[in-house]
Parts: structure tokens; C-alpha cells; sequence
């Protein structure tokens, strides 16, 4: 008698930590391609998610660089948007109490001019109810003042992880450029300041000319490049980044499908950020979480961590 | 506030003039909350294509019977150039309707001023308008082939009138010169709804407000969404106090918030 293996179906967990935050998938929205939240109405079902990241906020409000923004590039998109935002005050006014319904975890990214200005932002977040998380911008590469020139320095990196640390008993996120020579360095030096988790990446420094009008593309002459164009190099520096520093990665980088995400899962990232493919087709990170879970039912993988390769 | 983002079936694409088209599609949802001025986000390539990343958006010029809307669209770059290559019988993902279109006012003469493909945002305008014999429509033109679709708009008004440059079709000239000659005979409240180049909207913009006569204008901008996600598509305000967004608060705005430079 041929003695036949049981196959018990595994039933995957696609929840994860980050922190103390546990998110029901790892699948987000990243900051800057979602808006506030409520401009996806009808088009995308937040509660299918595990989080979404607010648009970066500053302490003031903030008009952006001057048009044109944009330029499409070869499977791209440049933007210097230059962080246009309604700044924390008016974002607490008018766009939390609605937030506060969604049934996904509501995640805030900030940016300041100084460690002084991410600290207050911090500490204003820390006293609302909804939010979940806070992500920090230190790599918007659109901003003269403030934003890259945090994340490209190690030790400002650091002390800006400090002072957001000290003022939140929340989550902290730091969200790291990849316009700097070794990312791990800066990584190692905001995961010892205490950070909770970090993500990467945020866009590459690029350009574009207008050669019809003999001009750069965009009226701030260098932009941040997205899309699948910038995967490649998303996936590698996750994948340095998981190897140098202890605490859970978030991958963003060119993510569409769900083999993308599996991808930067299988780097070791913690959990992924959708970003410009939102913009494209605002449905995108819905069909995701489904298509992990298929890829882990199929292959006998119990939990997203499992997913991580070795070495 | 409802959006839909559906594939929909192609019924037809027609090349008018030497790169002008026309492209319907049988959109049912889209179309039954459609208005004048609004636009739609149309995926040029099928689903795995990543180059040209982005959709493109288009106004929507006609909404026809049994579900479909039609875009009239020139082929300017290679989305263009790929959406005009898809056929009949073909699946294109569309998202709208878009945007804030134009604001009806009735009960005063309604002025259409229309700059070569400026005229695909203002069809449904035309037909929306209450009152046709107080209907006028200025369309203007470098050439005759740049405004293929002029039957469109002499079905729903005697008040049309045409000028080209090279006066191939109407009047020889610039469209300032016919709303100059249709401002002179115009008495009472007037209200100027305009779509076209932005040096031609900045012009009519001027010249309606020497007369007090409101004016909307329906702006372009590059976009990357069309939702309101990534304030890309910014135009700078009257006052110098930040920008509008083209793709939210328009594209049709009152032509005073607009900094025309």
C-alpha cells in the first residue's frame, strides 16, 4: 500500500507588524499619490488595504513649485510637485474626522524645514485619535530647504529620528532617498536612533528637456523619478537595506501587480507602498492583497515574512 | 460625485482630417452623469503596456444615445498616436467623468468661443444651452481642416460663425476679430464660455472683461491622474496666491481666478 501524504491547505495570514502596528495586509498606499484619502472615493476600496499614507504634510501650508510639474518619461513619471500640502492644521480640521471611518490604518507622513518643525508635527499628530502611524519625509528631492537635505546627511537622518521618537509614543516610519551614495549608511544610523520601521524608496533625482522649446521639462529643471522605470533599483536597495538594519522594511518602488509586490516581499520588505500606479489606475492596490494570498496558497506559505528569500 | 473607471468596448474610431479623431465608446455609466466641460482618462494601450505610462485625458465632446460618448482628439504625441491606432470592437479603459465642467447660465445670450480643437469641450455645452436662439458659436481656426465637426455645432444655432487664418473656411482672420464684431451688436448680459489655445482664451479673457461679461474658460494641463492625487497639473491663480488644479477645481474655471501671465 502506497502510504499517500496528507495536503492540508494552508490558509495564508497576509497581517504584519510594524511595530506596534499591526496592519490586517501589507499592502499600502504611498504619500503623495493618494491625496487625502477622500479623492479615491468610489474609485478604490480603502478598507481592502492594510494602510494608506497620507499626503506629506508641513507645519504651514505649503503651494508647491510653479508648473510644469510633470513629465512622462520611458515607463516613468518625473514630477516636482514640491510638496504642495494644506498644511497639519487645516489637514486635522477638515480631512481626519472623515478618515477616521475607513477601516484601514490611517498612516500621516510629515516633512519639516527643521528637526525642531518635524518634532512639533509629531507631537500635534501624537494627540489625535485615527491616526496609526507616522511616516517621515526626509528624502522629497523638490525641496530646496529641509526634506533630501535630511536624508542624505546620516547624522541629520538620525537626529530628526530622534526628535520625532521623543515626541510620539506612535509608530515612526522614516522614508529614506535613494540619491545618496551607500543607503545602508543612512538606514543603519535612523534604525539605532530608534526608528520603528523604515520605507524606500522615494523618488530618483532625473530630468527631462523639452527640445521642441529648448527647455527642461519641468519649470524646476530636476524632478523625482516614479514608476516601473525605478523598480529595479527599488528591489536592490530593499534588499540592502533588509540585510543591514533590524527593524521591518516598507519596499516602494514601480510596484503594479501583484508579482511586483511579491517581489520587494521576497527582497524582504515588510510590506509594499503603491504609489504611481494609484495615479494610473486608482484601483491598483486592491487586486493585491488577493494576489498575494493566491501566490502563498499556491506555494504553501503560511506568513509574508516566509516569503523572504535567504541571504 | 460619481466617477467610473470601466473598460469600455470601442464602436468607433474616425480619422476626420489629417491627425484629428474621433473616438466612441460605449460607456453607459460615464455617460449618464456626464456635463458639459468635463473630462475622461483614457488608457491608450492594453492592460500591460507601461510605455506611455500615463493615460491621457480627453473632454468628452458628445454624448450620444444608448451609452456611448465620443472624444475628439488630435494626435499630438505617441499616446495619441497609439490611441488612434485602436480599433473597433477593441477594450479601452476609461475613467470620468472628470472634473468641474462648465456652469450653465440660462436667461442671458450664451457666447461660444471655440480655438481649433478648442470646440471638443464645447459641443455638449451647446447642446445643453436652454435657449438656442440665444446661442452664438465663434469657432476659429488656422485652417478649414483643423475644424472638421463644424455641422455639429450649425445643427444647434443660425449663430454660428467660422474664421480661419488662411480663410479656407468662413472668414479670413482671427477669432478675436468675430468676437469683437458679435460684442458690438450685444446689449445686454452676455455670458462668454471659451476652449481653445491659451494665448487665444487669455485674449477673449481680456476682452470680456473690458465689458463686464463673465467669462469661463476650460484650461489644459499635463496630467498624470485626473482625480486630484498628485497636483500635478497646477495653474498658477489670479491673486499669486498658489495654484489651481486643472484636473479638481476644473478644467473650466471663471477666467478671473487664472494668473494669464
Amino acid at each position: 500500500m502506497i502510504n499517500q501524504k496528507k495536503t492540508i491547505p494552508v490558509c495564508p495570514d497576509l497581517s504584519i507588524n510594524i511595530g506596534t502596528l499591526r496592519l490586517k495586509n501589507p499592502v499600502l498606499l504611498a504619500s503623495g499619490t493618494c491625496g487625502y484619502g477622500m479623492e479615491l472615493d468610489g474609485l478604490l476600496d480603502l478598507d481592502k488595504l492594510g494602510g494608506i499614507i497620507i499626503k506629506g504634510l508641513s507645519i504651514r501650508p505649503r503651494s508647491g513649485n510653479p508648473p510644469p510639474r510633470l513629465a512622462e518619461t520611458p515607463c516613468g513619471l518625473l514630477n516636482s510637485i514640491g510638496l504642495e500640502n494644506i498644511g497639519i492644521e487645516v489637514f486635522i480640521r477638515d480631512k481626519l474626522p472623515c478618515l477616521r471611518n475607513i477601516q484601514t490604518s490611517l498612516i500621516v507622513n510629515i516633512l519639516g524645514n527643521s528637526v525642531e518643525e518635524y518634532f512639533e508635527m509629531a507631537k500635534r499628530l501624537d494627540r489625535e485619535e485615527g491616526i496609526e502611524a507616522i511616516e517621515v519625509n526626509i528624502s522629497c528631492p523638490n525641496v530646496k530647504a529641509g526634506g533630501i537635505a535630511f536624508g542624505t546627511d546620516p547624522e541629520a537622518a538620525a537626529s530628526v529620528t530622534h526628535a520625532v521618537k521623543k515626541a510620539t509614543g506612535l509608530p515612526v516610519i522614516i522614508k529614506l532617498t535613494p540619491n545618496v551614495t551607500d543607503i545602508t549608511e543612512v538606514a543603519r544610523k535612523v534604525a539605532s536612533a530608534g526608528a520603528d520601521a523604515i520605507s524606500l524608496i522615494n523618488t530618483l533625482l532625473g530630468m527631462a528637456i523639452d527640445i521642441k522649446f529648448r527647455r527642461p521639462a519641468l519649470a524646476n529643471v530636476f524632478g523625482g523619478l516614479s514608476g516601473p522605470a525605478i523598480k529595479p533599483i527599488a528591489l536592490r536597495m530593499v534588499w540592502q537595506v533588509v540585510r543591514a538594519v533590524d527593524i521591518p522594511v516598507i519596499g516602494i518602488g514601480g510596484i503594479i501587480t501583484p508579482d511586483d509586490a511579491l517581489e520587494f516581499l521576497m527582497a524582504g520588505a515588510r510590506a509594499v507602498q503603491i504609489g504611481t500606479a494609484t495615479l494610473i489606475r486608482p484601483s491598483t492596490a486592491e487586486d493585491l492583497p488577493a494576489g498575494i494570498r493566491d501566490y502563498m496558497r499556491a506555494n504553501n506559505i503560511k506568513n509574508v515574512e516566509n516569503l523572504r528569500l535567504p541571504a | 460625485m460619481s466617477r467610473f473607471d470601466i473598460p469600455a468596448n470601442i464602436v468607433e474610431q474616425t480619422r476626420l482630417a489629417h491627425s484629428i479623431f474621433l473616438l466612441t465608446v460605449n460607456a453607459p455609466a460615464i455617460m449618464d452623469s456626464a456635463n458639459p466641460g468635463q473630462f475622461c482618462m483614457l488608457e491608450v494601450q492594453d492592460d500591460n503596456s507601461r510605455d506611455p505610462l500615463l493615460r491621457r485625458p480627453l473632454s468628452i465632446y458628445k454624448t450620444g444615445s444608448n451609452g456611448k460618448i465620443s472624444f475628439l482628439y488630435k494626435e499630438v504625441g505617441k499616446g495619441t498616436r497609439l490611441l488612434s491606432k485602436r480599433r473597433p470592437g477593441e477594450i479601452i479603459r476609461v475613467l470620468g467623468p472628470l472634473g468641474q465642467g462648465f456652469r450653465l447660465i440660462h436667461d442671458c445670450p450664451s457666447i461660444l468661443v471655440g480655438g481649433g480643437l478648442g470646440v471638443a469641450s464645447l459641443l455638449l455645452l451647446a447642446q445643453r444651452i436652454k435657449q438656442p436662439h440665444r446661442l452664438i458659436v465663434l469657432i476659429g481656426a488656422k485652417n478649414a481642416s483643423e475644424i472638421p465637426t463644424i455641422e455639429d455645432f450649425s445643427r444647434l444655432t443660425r449663430y454660428l460663425h467660422i474664421i480661419t487664418e488662411d480663410g479656407s473656411l468662413g472668414q479670413r482672420g482671427v477669432i478675436t476679430e468675430l468676437l469683437n464684431q458679435t460684442l458690438q451688436k450685444i446689449t445686454d448680459m452676455a455670458q462668454i464660455y471659451t476652449c481653445g489655445p491659451w494665448s487665444m482664451m487669455k485674449a477673449v479673457y481680456h476682452m470680456a472683461r473690458k465689458r463686464n461679461i463673465p467669462c469661463q474658460v476650460s484650461l489644459e494641463a499635463a496630467m498624470a491622474c485626473g482625480t486630484g492625487l498628485c497636483l500635478g497639473c497646477a495653474v498658477p491663480k489670479s491673486n499669486s496666491q498658489g495654484f489651481l488644479h486643472v484636473c479638481q477645481e476644473g478644467p473650466v474655471f471663471d477666467a478671473d481666478q487664472v494668473h494669464w501671465g
